[in-house]
């Protein structure tokens, strides 16, 4: 018994001093951003995210949502000149 | 990284509606002046109205209302505790107002002979004015900043407020997509930062699922604080009744008109006037934690063609993801009765009377710096307070920074705000921001939303006080992720001041908005006054009574507490009601 208290303790010291370790989690993200319409360079959709959740995807020079921060508000969708974007409800939400 | 270094003569924080005008007439007035806008996001679609706003809540129009009537009615909706002389000075410009958007372009419902078509939501008065294309109105606010010629820096989050020689100086502020630091020297700040909205966590658990646009994280309530300036009534929260899971008012304003309203689970109705005051938010409450909940919005009953109506309104202009949500769970209006709920707690003056100290010259208690909008506590004060006051900060700025010089922005403020804003950047594996502030608004309402009571408050106090040293302990590895620190910074400082001023509050006004178990009596004799914190000497933060000033309209005990009888006073309600 007096071994599993004191393996608790010194467990808990443990966690207090310890440092951190991170993991990457998966998100179902709200804004679509149909690749074939978005403009290249075009940076519409991004300047009008009230919250600054858009962004250009390095690896297509497309927009896309790169923070799962929305508020589902429409601005991106109505003033894309493509038509390119639709909002979804975000699932925590929908 | 080079800091950007700027002057001006007036600052303005927040291109929401309050900052648009604020900036549009300090130019007005002395187009020589240097305007400077700092905005978080983008001015043609920031602030509360991003998107678009479905009416004016609060017009004063001749024929209609009188300025007096309006702030009978506001002092009636708000408990007796108002500053009459700031609602006044709002209501005597409501008008001209209107009168000048409508020149803009703003586009008002009106009647076929040419008058402005008020409706009656409020419990005695008459002040909603529909504006059904109201879509348009942040554009032409934005239309209306660069033809004034004001300076806009989009995308910089404003931080702190210099104080030196017991006046405003400066502005400190982050890029937030470049991660400058931004140094602004400076005569006269105008902060609109908006409510704060990111308070109290949506039951959905979605962070951004916020009534208010979630840009207003109390950035404007945290920066009056850290300047010494008093706050007011921060224990009557912002509490809405929304459409459950969404984050849009159900909305009585714009159905009520049309014959909507909102009836229990037996399809009853239960309260008299859909306007929202706490009283209505605690009949709201009431019903919804009884065996007659939950409450519903009722439109089922009307004409398919009212039914469209509302749609067109309801679905495009303030909410226009509402209609998706309504298709997603394959409900409309015209079959279903609407699910209600109480939104997630906030501060908030536009709807409520939770904000900076001002004066009815817009001026808060620090020399230089003024507050209109949202985050400024003229209470009930909605869109058309915002738009009004911008412009009377506007006005008392100008004059007050015309005879003054500009004083530098001390080295030693630019160096500690510095440390403080880039920090986390030396911690790319400390805690993420978004960890730390669903902690915090989880705690939030698990110890602050109403109803209230003393140890409950005490704990969530505590809890607070301990996020407040783990701030050292987040991380970030972009600009983007600064701002999202800097706005934890803002959430805990407001839970912190949610807590204090709801404990020192020993008493219940405002129906659930201040609703505490312990103290369950409202009590004139001795909390007919004002709630104030402020930072002491020490750096505390302390609460103290303010007496409410002498009242320029007076009212009788009848008219005063004319909001207490919200409950229809029905057989079924009231037997149902007694049995419980």
């Amino acid at each position: 018994m007096s071994q599993i208290d004191n393996r608790e303790v010194v467990k808990s010291q443990e966690a207090a001093a310890a440092g951190r370790a991170q993991t990457a989690v998966r998100f179902d993200v709200p804004v679509i951003v149909n690749e074939q319409r978005c403009i290249t360079g075009c940076r519409v959709c991004i300047d009008s995210c009230p919250v600054d959740c858009l962004a250009v995807n390095p690896e297509t020079g497309k927009a896309h949502m790169r923070f799962d921060e929305c508020w589902y508000c429409l601005a991106c969708e109505t003033d894309c000149p493509k038509d390119a974007i639709v909002v979804k409800i975000p699932y925590l939400v929908r | 990284m080079q800091d950007e270094l700027f002057e001006a003569d007036i600052v303005v924080i927040g291109g929401g509606s309050a900052g648009s005008t604020a900036a549009i007439r300090a130019k007005e007035l002395n187009p020589k002046a240097k305007v400077l806008l700092l905005e978080k996001a983008h001015i043609k679609r920031s602030g509360a109205i991003a998107i678009g706003m479905d009416g004016l809540n609060n017009a004063v129009i001749p024929g209609h209302a009188t300025p007096e009537q309006y702030v009978k009615e506001i002092t009636m909706a708000n408990d007796g505790i108002v500053d009459q002389a700031a609602v006044l000075a709002y209501a005597q410009n409501s008008f001209a107002m209107i009168q000048k958007l409508d020149s803009w372009g703003v586009k008002f419902q009106k009647t076929e002979t040419g008058d402005f078509d008020v409706k009656k939501v409020h419990h005695n008065g008459n002040y909603v004015l529909p504006m059904p294309e109201g879509y348009d109105l942040k554009k032409i606010l934005a239309r209306r900043i660069k033809r004034a010629l004001v300076q806009v820096s989009n995308r910089i989050m404003a931080t702190r407020i210099v104080v030196e020689g017991g006046r405003v100086v400066g502005v400190l502020g982050l890029d937030t997509r470049e991660g400058h630091l931004h140094v602004i020297r400076c005569k006269a700040v105008i902060l609109c930062c908006g409510a704060s909205g990111r308070l109290g966590l949506p039951a959905s658990g979605y962070l951004f699922g916020t009534y208010e646009n979630p840009s207003n994280a109390g950035d404007g309530y945290s920066m009056a604080y850290q300047a010494g300036a008093e706050l007011t009534g921060i224990e009557c929260f912002q509490i809405n009744p929304l459409i459950k899971d969404y984050n849009g008012p159900a909305c009585a304003y714009v159905t009520g008109p049309f014959g909507g309203h909102t009836v229990n689970a037996h399809g009853h109705r239960f309260i008299e006037s859909d306007y929202w005051s706490g009283r209505m938010m605690l009949e709201f409450y009431r019903e919804l934690h009884s065996a007659n909940g939950p409450v519903y919005l009722k439109l089922d009953h009307l004409a398919p063609e009212t039914i469209s109506e509302i749609e067109g309104v309801l679905h495009k202009t303030e909410r226009p993801s509402r209609g998706r949500f309504h298709l997603g769970r394959e409900q409309s209006y015209g079959s279903d009765p609407v699910e209600m709920h109480i939104s997630e707690i906030g501060l908030c003056c536009g709807h409520s009377a939770s904000g900076v100290w001002v004066s009815e010259r817009g001026e808060t208690s620090v020399p230089g710096l003024y507050a209109a909008g949202d985050m400024a506590c003229v209470p009930h004060n909605y869109l058309l307070g915002a738009l009004v006051y911008g412009q009377i900060c506007a006005e008392n700025a100008s004059q007050y920074m015309s005879e003054l010089g500009s004083e530098a922005v001390p080295e030693e403020a630019i160096e500690s705000e510095r440390r403080r804003i880039f920090a986390p950047l030396q911690r790319p594996n400390g805690i993420p921001a978004h960890q730390y502030e669903y902690k915090v608004r989880r705690l939030v309402n698990d110890y602050l939303q109403p109803p209230k009571t003393e140890v409950r408050m005490e704990t969530g106090l505590k809890h607070f006080m301990r996020a407040k040293e783990e701030l050292d302990e987040l991380g970030a590895s972009s600009p983007h992720d600064l701002m999202r620190v800097m706005e934890c910074h803002f959430i805990r400082d407001c839970a912190e001041m949610a807590a204090r001023a709801s404990l020192f509050r020993k008493e219940s006004r405002w129906g659930l908005y201040h609703y505490r178990l312990d103290y369950p009596e409202l009590d004139n004799q001795d909390w007919f006054c004002h709630v104030n914190l402020k930072k002491d000497a020490t750096g505390q933060m302390v609460a103290f009574k303010r007496p409410v000033a002498p009242y320029l309209v007076s009212l009788d005990a009848a008219e005063l507490s004319s909001y207490h009888h919200i409950r229809v006073p029905n057989a079924e309600n009231q037997r149902i009601s007694a049995s419980l």
